[in-house]
């Protein structure tokens, strides 16, 4: 995933699709977008931070019971059939990514209906971790995740490292077929290579020297597309919600 | 009440003291309880239910009762548990390093210390089930464990520890259990206790093979306690140390937990020695000395405490790398955490140095004073240790709008009350049961104390411990896979009106590779048409480049270099006119080789921590440690099984 943060005017559309699609109680964002501002005389602007999946998970390394696993592809995914509910990679992930059930989930009954897999984390159970999981049954589909599909300047790109190729653009219709039907069948949906995107735009990784290995990339927020946090106009619906209970 | 002047008053003339008087002296504890001891017993039966009933709830309601939330999502319950196996370390320091060392004073305090250890883990371990959110499923761990994660090691090194800890309060037991066993029988108590304690002295007889073969289970036993013991609270600390989060990520932090540890575990065994000397009218044995003693090991240990603390914290705080200065505002700023502290550092740790320095007349209180201090006082560390550090997030919880604040709840402080009043409920039943200064190691002391006195103090030597079991395999899935195995469908042409046909087809112009399509109408070359050229992707169409065809009828973009393809190298094209607009929708799509052929990761997961298949040295080094620790218990235990055969004496 690449994540161009001068793209991102911090609408928060990302984090309600990515809400709603895994039914998350009021209490928890998957993503999450934060307003930072890196020194006292740089600007501030938007930060999303889904899982970052870390080719050297420090969640993973510590579960005891490998609820928290690592699959080949990459992708870093929580079984909460098995999670036992130590929260030891909630203290070990450096991002503050997961987040628990603390009490009874409500489950809504599309949710139940669909049954469980750790590939979407619901129906959610009680006393089990969760986090982010880069929509992997989007991903079988041929479909962007959820928040990448949702991003309406298209700052999220996403792909497959092996294909050295990364999608973005809002999901117009959200068709099945949307991203195969050729150009402009996708609205503005497009693909670029990543080794030249992070090449010509500066890709960086957030705390890089954590040794994590992040497989989220960030642009860094240049020559920006949107009023930075704290302009006039700037402000819109920056997604702050209260605190879990 | 001066108790210097206690101990040396001519009611307990000490050269009236031989093992006949300390033998009836001690047992005389065992006596019924007066109203006194009834209501303790009582009271703390009370709060141990409240603090069920809490964790019921829990159980009930999920650990939403708890004030731990996703950032601060370790609270006081873990700060219990650090403080627990904290003080379970008394036993070790007191009793084995002293035996190792054969310090002779140490043979009343033996029996304390070792109780002590037993009983903090008996209630310090169960609080990381109560921490957890699903209890029902801790045998997750024994059928997935993984040896890579800390609480492994903890687990292992717990139950080690606890058993050998059992094992070592019990052998030292052994020899009073005939003593026992004979007054209970004289004093019509009820049968089946008599048969306990017979059963329990497992034949043991004043003779010289017993006592042979019993010193030898005793020294293995004290000699192998220690290195697990400092191995124990290794482990604990590093379920922090080996995250990456500041305050937690330190290399100190073995060390620092087991210097803590044996501090508090001290402190511990002062506060029970003076409240066990009031209770039991013990003052003949409990000696001011024994106070003094204990006094002096504990302001070392204060001073070994404030020197770490000064260590960890100075410069985490001058070196000031943002997460770390964030945490050291927190924790030691205009804070209520920074308030908590500094009143730490003044009444947990100088005010005990300055009463342990300078103990004045009335030493035994001062020295009591301050371990009740150290007590409290470690128990508040722990907590500082625990919340502040997840209190500060890498990415400021601020920045999305969260205040991360955590108090515990009603229910965490019941249950914490509930642990404490388990501790001390066991303790005294203990001690309703079994004489709390073992009878025969201080008559020992009683017939040595005119001849010598010998005091020496001790290092431990580190050792981790754990055990072995196979990890689990992967739910290893195929998006990836899906994506490269791309549909090998031959070149075929997608028609659009006027019959304009594109053809994709691969060639070199010159050094250069290049893709070409040539597009018709009606068999004609078309030129002047705008062509669009893709790769497929699994989530989209890669654009290489648009082109326009020249009177040949063809356009060429150049052949992407180093593009990934599938598992045999196989890219699939597609090349669509753009413009004009009557031929536009034409497309073409071909299937060609020249991408770099995918990477197969089938086979093993790789071994590494992150892995479900532990690293080698890992294994054998958990296999090592635990191999070594264990063996000495079953030689411990062959020493056992063997006095009942032996011959008289
Ligand atoms: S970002 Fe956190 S939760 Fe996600 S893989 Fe990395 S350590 Fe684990
Ligand atoms: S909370 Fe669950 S997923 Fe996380 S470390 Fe514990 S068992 Fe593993």
């Amino acid at each position: 995933m690449v994540i161009d943060l001068a793209a991102c005017d911090g609408c928060g559309k990302c984090v309600t699709a990515c809400s709603d699609k895994h039914f998350l109680p009021p209490d928890r964002e998957w993503l999450r977008v934060f307003k930072m501002k890196d020194s006292e005389n740089g600007a501030p602007y938007w930060f999303p931070r889904p899982c970052f999946h870390c080719d050297d998970p420090p969640c993973t390394r510590v579960c005891p019971v490998g609820a928290t696993f690592k699959r080949q592809d990459g992708i870093v995914l929580v079984d909460n059939e098995r999670c036992i509910g130590c929260r030891f990679c909630m203290a070990a992930c450096p991002y503050s990514v997961r987040t628990f059930n603390w009490g009874h989930p409500d489950n809504p009954s599309d949710a139940v209906a669909r049954g469980y897999s750790p590939e979407w984390g619901y129906p959610r159970r009680v006393g089990t971790t969760e986090k982010c999981d880069f929509c992997p049954d989007m991903a079988r589909l041929g479909k962007l995740p959820h928040c990448a599909a949702a991003c309406p300047m298209g700052a999220i790109w996403f792909g497959d490292e092996n294909e050295d190729a990364v999608t973005s653009g809002p999901d117009k219709e959200h068709s099945a077929t949307g991203a195969n039907e050729g150009p402009g069948a996708a609205g503005d949906r497009q693909t670029v290579r990543l080794s030249q995107l992070l090449r010509d735009r500066g890709g960086y990784r957030y705390l890089e020297d954590l040794g994590t290995k992040p497989r989220v990339y960030y642009l860094p927020p240049v020559n920006r597309r949107y009023p930075a946090p704290g302009e006039p106009d700037a402000e819109k619906g920056a997604p702050v919600r209260g605190e879990q209970r | 009440m001066s108790d210097t002047v206690r101990a040396t008053s001519p009611n307990v003339p000490s050269e009236n003291q031989d093992a006949q008087a300390v033998e009836s002296y001690l047992l005389s504890t065992l006596d019924p309880v007066g109203r006194g001891g009834r209501f303790w017993i009582l009271g703390l039966l009370a709060v141990v239910a409240v603090g069920a009933a809490a964790w019921v709830t829990q159980l009930v309601n999920g650990l939403r009762v708890t004030e731990m939330r996703n950032y601060v999502s370790w609270g006081a319950y873990m700060g219990n548990f650090v403080f627990f196996i904290g003080i379970s370390h008394a036993g070790t320091l007191i009793s084995a390093i002293l035996r190792v060392t054969d310090a002779g004073w140490r043979r009343p305090i033996t029996r304390m210390a070792e109780a002590i250890t037993v009983f903090a883990l008996i209630v310090g371990a169960p609080m990381v089930l109560i921490d957890m959110g699903r209890p029902d499923r801790v045998m997750n761990v024994f059928i997935y464990g993984r040896f890579q994660s800390p609480i492994l090691w903890d687990i292992v090194s717990i139950t080690t520890y606890l058993t050998g800890s059992i094992l070592y309060l019990y052998v030292a037991m052994i020899p009073d259990m005939p003593i026992l066993a004979r007054h209970a029988r004289e004093r019509g108590r009820s049968p089946r206790l008599v048969r306990l304690y017979e059963m329990m002295s497992l034949g043991y007889r004043e003779s010289a093979e017993h006592r042979r073969r019993l010193a030898l289970a005793l020294g293995a036993m004290a000699a192998i306690i220690i290195p697990v013991a400092v191995s124990v609270h290794t482990v604990v600390s590093w379920v922090f140390g080996m995250t990456l989060r500041p305050g937690w990520h330190s290399t100190i932090f073995g060390p620092y937990f087991v210097v803590g540890a044996i501090f508090s575990g001290t402190a511990a065994i002062i506060t029970a020695m003076a409240i066990f000397r009031r209770a039991y009218r013990l003052e003949r044995y409990l000696l001011p000395l024994h106070f003094r003693h204990l006094g002096k090991l504990l302001l070392v240990l204060a001073l070994l405490y404030a020197y770490f603390t000064l260590s960890e914290y100075l410069t985490a705080w001058y070196g000031g790398i943002e997460a770390d200065r964030r945490l050291m505002e927190l924790l030691a700023g205009n804070t209520a955490y920074g308030l908590t502290f500094w009143l730490w550092v003044v009444f947990g740790l100088f005010a005990p140095i300055g009463f342990l320095l300078f103990p004045g007349r009335r030493s035994i209180r001062a020295i009591v004073a301050a371990s009740v201090l150290v007590n409290i006082g470690m128990w508040v560390k722990r907590y500082l240790i625990v919340v502040p550090t997840l209190q500060t997030p890498f990415i400021p919880a601020e920045a999305a709008g969260i205040t991360p604040w955590y108090f515990p709840s009603v229910v965490e402080w019941a249950i914490t009350a509930g642990a404490f009043a388990a501790f001390l409920l066991l303790f005294t039943l203990f001690s309703r049961l079994f004489p709390i200064l073992s009878i025969w190691e201080t008559a020992e002391d009683v017939d040595e104390a005119r001849a010598r006195h010998v005091r020496v103090p001790a290092v431990a030597a580190p050792q981790p411990g754990s055990a072995v079991r196979p990890a689990m395999l992967l739910v290893a899935l195929i998006v990836g896979g899906l994506t490269l195995l791309a549909p090998a469908i031959p070149t075929n042409a997608v028609g659009a009106q006027e019959a304009a046909r594109v053809e994709l087809r691969r060639a070199s112009e010159g050094e250069e590779d290049v893709l070409v399509a040539a597009v018709t109408v009606g068999g004609v070359p078309a030129p002047g048409v705008t062509v669009e050229f893709f790769a497929y992707r699994h989530l989209g169409l890669l654009a290489l480049g648009e082109d326009e065809t020249l009177d040949d009828g063809t356009a060429a973009v150049s052949f992407p270099r180093g593009l990934p393809g599938n598992l045999r190298g196989d890219i699939r094209f597609r090349a669509a006119v753009l413009s004009p607009d009557s031929l536009a929708g034409a497309a073409a799509e071909t299937v060609m080789s020249g991408g770099v052929p995918a990477r197969q990761d089938a086979g093993e997961p790789p071994r590494a921590l992150w892995s479900t298949r532990a690293p080698t040295g890992l294994l054998v080094g958990i296999t090592v440690l635990l191999l070594c620790v264990w063996s000495t218990y079953a030689f411990t235990i062959w020493q056992l099984m063997r006095l009942r055969g032996i011959k008289g004496g």
